[in-house]
């Protein structure tokens, strides 16, 4: 499996911009927006808006397991603040090189440094597009409630390509 | 406003050729386009190119964009130059504090062309 190391380091810092005095009042808790956390069509919406938008493709959510394939590309985006977990995004070579050349223009034929450059691309913009559908988290400040892994992991598919996304949260009560 | 010279600054060069391309697709006359990986690289090429435009990333190691900006109006490099932020982080203070770092714009991921254009189109005519 290849990893993208440049978005798993995000896993490490708060991806949130300099505090400074204009931090507004951070929430004691996401209680009051679990439901829109976990509400499976923010994930399927994020998903749809960012493939339509940068790549061109329509996509929807898919029943089937996602097809294994030998090399695989993932990429990880982390959420810190109000809620702690990550966005994962992993797919096939095969699908890696369709989502790179969609997004680019460009032909690709191994997972090169680009292509998964793409990827981490394409995960930062899905893990900013589902935490911007929750007004609490888009304002992102604030302390994770330790509670139990909260796991959201659906398959997609395009054409005749298919890939998984996962939201991972270990603070949701 | 023809013949526009600009700095991509994002730490991904993949976003750096997608804001390229949205910006030709705009129908900007890019005369020149200067990329840099990260808001320090982004301050050298300030201090040695002269720029109509800078599209910066914020979320970026090292230094990141609302660094880069503040940096560039404490240097008083590119006086009068429009800068647009692009990034995933949508929420109202992200904008607030875009503003106050002293950006003029701010696109937010993903977005396509016609934003591009909507957003740049007026600062180029105005500066």
């Amino acid at each position: 499996m290849l990893f993208n190391g440049v978005r798993a380091a995000a896993i490490a810092r708060p991806r949130v911009g300099v505090k400074n005095e204009m931090e507004p009042t951070m929430p004691v808790s996401l209680r009051e927006s679990v439901e829109l956390v976990s509400d499976p069509r923010n994930l399927d919406a994020s998903v749809e808006e960012v493939f339509q938008l940068m790549l061109g493709v329509s996509c929807r959510r898919d029943a089937g397991p996602v097809v294994q394939e030998q090399e695989s590309v993932t990429a990880v985006v982390g959420f810190g603040g109000l809620l702690s977990g990550a966005c994962v995004f992993s797919c096939g070579a095969s699908a890696a090189l369709k989502i790179a050349g969609h997004l680019t223009g460009m032909e690709f034929q191994e997972i090169d440094d680009t292509v998964k450059d793409g990827i981490g691309e394409i995960c930062n913009m899905l893990a900013g597009a589902w935490k911007g559908k929750v007004p609490d988290l888009a304002a992102n400040c604030g302390l994770s409630v330790p509670a139990p892994e909260f796991q959201l992991r659906h398959a997609y598919r395009f054409a005749d390509t298919s890939f998984a996304v996962t939201i991972v949260c270990d603070g949701l009560q | 406003m023809n013949e526009i010279r600009t700095l991509i600054v994002d730490d991904s060069s993949v976003m750096r050729k997608i804001v390229e391309r949205s910006l030709r697709q705009a129908g900007l006359d890019l005369a020149v386009v200067h990329e840099a990986g990260s808001g320090t690289e982004g301050l050298d090429l300030l201090k040695a190119k002269q720029v109509d435009l800078i599209m910066s990333d914020i979320n970026m190691p090292s230094m990141d964009g609302l660094e880069f900006l503040r940096q560039i109006r404490a240097q008083n490099l590119a006086p009068g130059v429009p800068v647009v932020m692009i990034t995933t982080e949508s929420s109202e203070e992200h904008v607030k504090q875009a503003i106050l770092a002293g950006a003029q714009g701010y696109i937010r991921k993903p977005f396509t062309a016609e934003q591009v254009k909507e957003r740049v189109l007026p600062l180029l005519n105005a500066a």
